[in-house]
């Protein structure tokens, strides 16, 4: 390379700086599971403002480690979406800037997903504002549901009717299963077995995450319900070692009647697997009523960033009609609800129900939720993952063995 | 050696052990940046609440003392004692027993060669994938292989109980790191002159007398050496359980690296994993010490 030639490209590099100097450049990190959203949203951004994001995807599972080195180091991304799950723990050990006045600005700020909000708050301070969502719900197969003589256009409401329409599924033959779950998976569990307790009237934790409270009479019933399932061989014999890789891979196959999932595999399934004909609905509680998790990412902002103006115009970006029906379009529901029904208006009528099923969904708020729940060897997955293929008798002394586990690392934590 | 060392003029030493540390520079910045820096910064982060995010605060030994009271590292520990005696045997057996198979020349002894080393060069996390898609009983191989052999009727969950899933990845260290001590055995084995055992033999010595009194005293460091680096690595096990089984079923396969890996990513606890990784070294300190002395006594007592 000629000396003139690398003169000329620094001064082509220099130049391409200065016409930018006027705008301001946050950068953004996100999670590998925003690969297909995120890049668009950014791009689209980027398009049409003079702010300008610099959007690193991180793999999910290197995530926390890797911002807090950043952040150690001094070298923060400016924001950060985030699994909504972790922000209690990022808010709690504070790293995070304090939202709560740009989130009260905005005029739709009481349309945007509470559920979000909720975790995304802590000791009174909003520092997570919603920006993915991803809510769980109940899939079956229309296909197996014609064979087995059930009306294909009618999912289960309640455990009894899960369980009929599963044994007429599994009648089918030997490799056609009617239901199935990972069952060695503490996030799926989380994901699609709390709304049936919840749904029913239970719930996990009480008193704002410090109580654990398993052992409650809409848990017993409901690991009843699967216990039951799993007895009578409608469940696959590898669902009890299930780690999550088969979470949304067995469906898929065509070989299950019904099965618990979330919103993502709407467009996974409409996309990899055409010909399977599927049906959405809500994860039922034991009698009716219906429930739903809410998941997806929350947007922080590293504490003490100079930009919150420039995050302030990405995040109104992301929430317009535009930003909301580009997120919509490319796996994730809209975050808020004024504007989510215009959002999907021309998509697949099925994500109506999970956009809807989003609005009513809960997340467990927990600033060591990772410990308890997520984790392959905390005590939810322990718990869950012994008594589900066990038997009746198993069910009381597992659930106060999973509430004490639990309210020690609560405990050890506060 | 000490003869030797008065002939050589007092005034050229100082000069010839500059050169000499001028040629283990090299090594010795390695083992410093690569060893000790890690190893300090490791005792000095142990000695402090050190969240993954958030601020850090020095608390003594207090990580120590959590630490004797934590039963479920103990219990990893002891699950990981468990796993290594049962893989250290397994590997030098089964190593030990390859080698003898391979170790003269004969026609086709480099294709076996090749064939039991092969699986050693595949990465560890490579054997557990595919050995986790193996004993998948959906739709792995060895349930429905079980089922065709007419072991089982129904589909068979390797991974479901403790002894099974136990021995299923056991198994397959063994198939994946045997082929290393083979090689190591091996050369130990070439090393023992011919003309011993031929004495043996005229003297009337069995294969079984041979091996005991002259091939195993023989190969005693070459043995020495594997049974410390079988030792060690098991101890140090993670992927397999980890990729395999997830410390499943029930915890019952979380090990010692396991659990403070656990510690230091899953709950954000880098302190207290910074302190149990220095009690784990302590421990296989330790350990090869012991074998080293046993070795040196066995040396001794020749």
């Amino acid at each position: 390379m000629s000396y003139a030639t690398l003169f000329g490209g620094l001064f082509l590099a220099a130049a391409a700086v200065t016409s930018q100097a006027g705008a301001e450049t946050i950068s953004l990190w996100a999670r590998s599971d925003d690969s297909t959203f995120m890049p668009k949203l950014v791009d689209a951004f980027n398009k049409s403002h003079e702010t300008r994001v610099e959007l690193q995807i991180v793999p999910v599972n290197e995530l926390v480690q890797k911002y807090a080195i950043a952040s150690a180091g001094g070298s923060a991304p400016d924001a950060l979406s985030l699994d909504l799950i972790y922000t209690p723990a990022f808010a709690s050990s504070g790293q995070l800037e304090d939202l709560t006045d740009l989130a009260k600005s905005l005029p739709y700020f009481s349309s945007l997903s509470p559920a979000h909000l909720s975790v995304g708050t802590f000791e009174g301070k909003i520092y997570g504002m919603p920006f993915s969502a991803d809510a769980s719900v109940l899939l079956w197969n229309k296909d197996l549901f014609k064979k087995a003589g059930l009306d294909p256009e009618k999912g289960p409401t309640t455990w009894a009717e899960i369980r009929a329409d599963a044994e007429k599924v599994r009648a089918l033959g030997a490799d056609t299963y009617g239901y199935y779950f990972s069952g060695n998976c503490g996030g799926c569990n989380i994901f699609t077995f709390t709304p049936l307790i919840w749904a029913s009237g239970g719930d996990i934790f009480s008193d704002g995450g410090k109580k654990a409270t398993l052992d409650t009479p809409q848990m017993r019933d409901a690991i009843a319900f699967y216990q039951g399932m799993v007895k009578d061989r409608f469940v696959p014999a590898g669902a009890r070692t299930d780690t999550g890789t088969n979470f949304f891979a067995a469906f898929a196959t065509g070989k299950i009647g019904i099965t618990p999932s979330g919103s993502f595999a709407i467009g996974a399934l409409n996309g990899q697997y055409p010909n399977l004909h599927y049906g959405v609905t809500y994860l039922p509680g034991k009698t009716g009523g219906t429930s739903s998790f809410a998941g997806g990412d929350n947007f922080v902002v590293s504490k003490g960033t100079k930009k919150l103006g420039a995050i302030k115009e990405f995040l109104e970006y992301a929430y317009s009609l535009e930003g909301q029906t580009l997120l919509a379009r490319n796996g994730s529901l809209p975050v808020r609800g004024d504007i989510a029904k215009q959002a999907l208006a021309d998509l697949d009528a099925r994500y109506l129900i999970a956009a809807d099923a989003m609005a009513k969904g809960r997340t467990p708020y927990s600033v060591v939720f990772n410990d308890l729940i997520n984790s392959a060897n905390g005590p939810w997955n322990t718990t869950l993952s012994k008594v589900l293929f066990a038997d009746a008798g198993a069910i009381e002394p597992s659930l106060k063995e999973g509430d004490a586990a639990m309210q020690s690392i609560i405990d050890a934590a506060r | 050696m000490t003869a030797n060392r008065d002939i050589v003029p007092s005034r050229r030493r100082p000069r010839r052990q500059w050169i000499g540390l001028l040629y283990i520079a090299p090594a010795i910045a390695l083992v410093v940046a690569f060893f000790a820096v890690p190893l300090v910064m490791t005792a000095w982060m142990s000695l402090h609440n050190w969240p993954l995010i958030g601020r850090r605060r020095w608390i003594g030994f207090g990580n120590y003392l959590t630490l004797w009271n934590d039963h479920g590292f103990w219990n990893a520990l002891q699950f990981t004692v468990f796993y290594t005696i049962a893989a250290t045997i397994g590997l030098l057996a089964v190593g030990l027993a390859l080698a003898l198979f391979v170790e003269r020349p004969r026609p086709g002894v480099n294709l076996y060669r090749t064939a039991f080393f092969l699986p050693v060069v595949v990465g560890f996390a490579s054997a557990s994938l595919l050995w986790a898609w193996l004993s998948n009983v959906d739709s792995g191989l060895f349930s429905p292989l079980a089922q065709l052999l007419g072991l089982t009727a129904a589909p068979y969950d390797l991974n479901a109980d403790f002894t099974p899933a136990f021995w299923s990845v056991t198994l397959m260290v063994v198939w994946k790191m045997s082929g290393f001590y083979m090689v190591i055995l091996m050369s130990g084995l070439q090393a023992v002159p011919a003309d011993y055992h031929e004495a043996a033999r005229i003297d009337g010595a069995t294969w079984l007398q041979r091996f005991r009194y002259i091939t195993l005293p023989l190969i005693r460091r070459p043995l020495a050496l594997a049974l410390i680096l079988a030792v060690t690595g098991s101890m140090l096990a993670f992927d397999q359980f980890y990729i395999i089984l997830a410390g499943g079923p029930q915890n019952q396969t979380v090990t010692a690296v396991y659990w403070i890996f656990n510690q230091s990513f899953v709950s954000f606890r880098l302190g207290y994993g910074a302190a149990l990784s220095m009690v784990l070294l302590g421990i296989l300190l330790i350990l090869s010490l012991v074998q080293l002395r046993l070795l040196r006594s066995g040396e001794d007592g020749r």
